[in-house]
């Protein structure tokens, strides 16, 4: 995969980056016939992103030599602290970069991301990656019953007033308004806290669809990322939600490029009892292959020593031609005592979205790490799997449509 | 200047006197190469130099002409003492880091010759405080050897474009390597970190880079740790000459203006 990018376009896609790494540790890049595609999901399995431009983003877009085998180009994961640096100082890539060439090298394992300066200076940043399917999200927008569509900056400017350190909000919708409120543990004392609630009138929005009423709960910080990006560059946000519990999809889009951030929801919202943060479980979690030990995601809030990569990436055979894992081999990691590879021990997953009990039920949705509570077990089952690994071929077994991937 | 109402006959017992209007000029510079507590300072008829070393294997010299300070007055073809530089730099900036614009510290730094302390006379708004800082005897600096027959190869670039580029560079790397060719990539940066391996490559014909001679093909490794100080040298620089020699060993030099004039220090 071979892809040059301009002068502005640079920044966006550094912008892309900043708002990925809002979300995890690692960055997927998926080069695919219809766009070059980064993604991001945290280690809960609460959240992922995914940027996808279309080859016209691009000055130059090629997929490389097709093999004789098929059509596949390299999928593979980089770390996002390699990548990061190389776009954090925006302005500067604004003042400084020309072009921004980018691409895989498969005989020496690296991306070459190569930025050309002005003055003819050239910076060059071979980084070693791990092959790795695909990875994506798969999760019915269009069945969603509630649908919002934002002008640019107006949820930019509603979550402005909530505290950076806020974690989670509550969006509503009824019929006449929509308002976002922030959500705090139940029990805790109610004194220290200040409660932030503001109302917006349906007219307010671009479009909006009210199909049920509901109160959702979710991750804020994973979303500024994409909310930065959406302002700055003049895009409305659509929000695709369900009731509580269903997954919440913010997607932007315009001509050359697509964003979407697809967070998980609390189940209730009526927390009961104080909840701590659970102990890291981990010495059964594998480590990921990275001899770094990668820092925990932007929603955890406890200190836990060590956060594996979630072990279902690391299970799958990295070559091409490797077996599908279909779904149901996820489920092997359900139960937590037959989980041999420990993974997403339900506190530990669940930790990362939220604080509070009803978390343990959160974080199930999008990968099928659950929680730690057998009753939800049964509960699980029945919710569909929303993201898994695969070339996107196989079936699932649920008994739910086969929706747009995301 | 309540300094200058000093009597002359104070003056004949000092071997060296030095005035700057702006002890701040002084104090920059002399905190880009502080990553030593102590300075071996010489002063000659053509200026001062402030010398610092660190486990033999760098060393960072600053040179400031006799033309930029005020009054330069030295009695001895040689002057040599070693004070605490930290210490010195906190009486420099003992009226605090005063930003208000017209109002500058002034400074008149005497010695007597050996075995008497290094005096600090500071002024700002009509108020002086004296300063005496023993002085130690002065090692004996290291002599690289670095002389200008040696030099292979020689750029000079300017400061602009590798701030930038040492502000990006991979800490995880132990080593920067930096390869000056007369053919590509010309002058190239590189460090091999955990996540993978950097190159920055300037061109010889861009517009960073003032001057350009390289004779041989060379590749050397430096470690990261010893390069650090000098960052701070190449932040308040406007040009940065790289030179090595035929052992591969690494002199730069960084010219910093003030308002007046220029001081160098490598």
């Amino acid at each position: 995969m071979d892809c040059l990018l301009e002068g502005n376009c640079v920044k966006a896609f550094g912008k892309a980056v900043h708002a990925l790494s809002r979300i995890g540790d690692e960055l997927w890049l998926d080069p695919m016939v219809r766009g070059l595609a980064l993604r991001s999901v945290n280690s809960a399995h609460s959240a992922y992103a995914c940027f996808l431009f279309s080859p016209l983003f691009f000055q130059h877009y090629s997929l490389g030599p097709v093999s004789e085998q098929g059509s596949e180009t390299i999928k593979c994961k980089l770390l996002m602290k390699s990548v990061l640096p190389l776009f954090r100082c925006l302005t500067s890539i604004e003042r400084n970069v020309e072009r921004c060439q980018i691409s895989i090298s498969t005989p020496s394992d690296r991306v070459i991301i190569q930025f050309f300066c002005r003055h003819g200076i050239t910076k060059t940043h071979n980084l070693s990656f791990q092959e790795s399917e695909a990875l994506q999200a798969v999760f019915a927008s269009h069945l969603c019953p509630n649908v919002l569509k934002a002008p640019a900056r107006l949820l930019g400017d509603m979550v402005m007033h909530f505290p950076v350190s806020q974690e989670e909000i509550t969006l509503s919708m009824t019929p006449l308004s929509v308002s976002l409120r922030n959500y705090y543990e139940g029990g805790n004392d109610h004194m220290k806290t200040m409660y932030t609630e503001m109302s917006l009138h349906l007219d307010e929005f671009d479009y909006f669809q009210v199909g049920v009423d509901s109160d959702i709960t979710f991750c804020l910080k994973e979303l500024r990322g994409l909310l930065s990006f959406a302002e700055t560059h003049c895009l409305p946000v659509s929000v695709h939600f369900g009731a509580a519990g269903r997954p919440v999809c913010f997607s932007v889009e315009d001509m050359v490029l697509e964003a979407t951030v697809v967070l998980a929801t609390l189940i209730d919202s009526e927390s009961t009892g104080p909840s701590q943060q659970t102990e890291t479980l981990a010495p059964t979690t594998p480590r990921c292959a990275e001899a770094a030990v990668l820092p925990v995601g932007s929603c955890e809030a406890n200190s836990r020593k060590h956060q594996g990569v979630p072990a279902v990436m690391e299970l799958i055979p990295s070559s091409q031609g490797s077996p599908i894992i279909s779904p149901p081999a996820l489920m092997l990691l359900v139960p937590q005592t037959d989980n041999p590879n420990g993974l997403g021990e339900p506190d530990e997953a669940c930790a990362s979205a939220t604080t509070t009990p009803a978390s343990s039920t959160i974080c199930s949705l999008l990968f099928r790490a659950l929680s730690s509570e057998q009753d939800s077990d049964g509960c699980a089952a029945r919710l569909p799997v929303l993201a898994y690994y695969s070339d996107g071929e196989e079936n699932m077994e649920e008994d739910y449509t086969r929706s747009p991937s995301l | 200047m309540p300094l200058s109402t000093q009597s002359q006959a104070d003056d004949e017992q000092y071997v060296l006197v030095a005035s700057l209007d702006n002890a701040r000029c002084l104090s920059n510079i002399l905190k880009a190469i502080t990553f030593k507590d102590h300075a071996i300072f010489s002063a000659t008829p053509n200026g001062l130099k402030v010398t610092v070393e660190d486990s033999k294997c760098l060393q960072a010299n600053a040179f400031i002409q006799a033309e930029i300070f005020q009054e330069f007055t030295i009695r001895e073809d040689l002057v040599g003492f070693q004070v605490n530089l930290t210490v010195l730099l906190d009486c420099l900036n003992i009226f605090g880091g005063s930003t208000v614009p017209g109002v500058s510290t002034a400074l008149r730094m005497c010695y007597r010759g050996y075995g008497y302390p290094l005096t600090l006379f500071l002024e700002e708004g009509g108020v002086v405080t004296v300063c005496k800082i023993n002085t130690q005897e002065p090692e004996e600096p290291i002599d690289f050897e670095f002389c200008s027959t040696n030099v292979t190869n020689k750029v000079i670039l300017l400061s602009e474009s590798l701030k930038e580029a040492f502000s990006e560079l991979d800490m995880t790397s132990e080593v920067l390597q930096i390869t000056m060719s007369p053919s590509q990539p010309y002058f190239r940066l590189s460090t091999f970190g955990n996540s993978g391996n950097a190159h920055y490559d300037y061109p010889k014909d861009s517009d960073m880079m003032e001057l350009f001679r390289c004779t041989k093909t060379q590749t050397n490794r430096y470690k990261m740790s010893l390069l650090k100080p000098s960052t701070k040298a190449l932040a308040l620089s406007c040009k940065v000459s790289v030179r090595t020699d035929s052992r591969g060993f690494l002199s730069l030099q960084y010219l910093v203006r003030n308002d007046d004039g220029q001081i160098c220090f490598e």
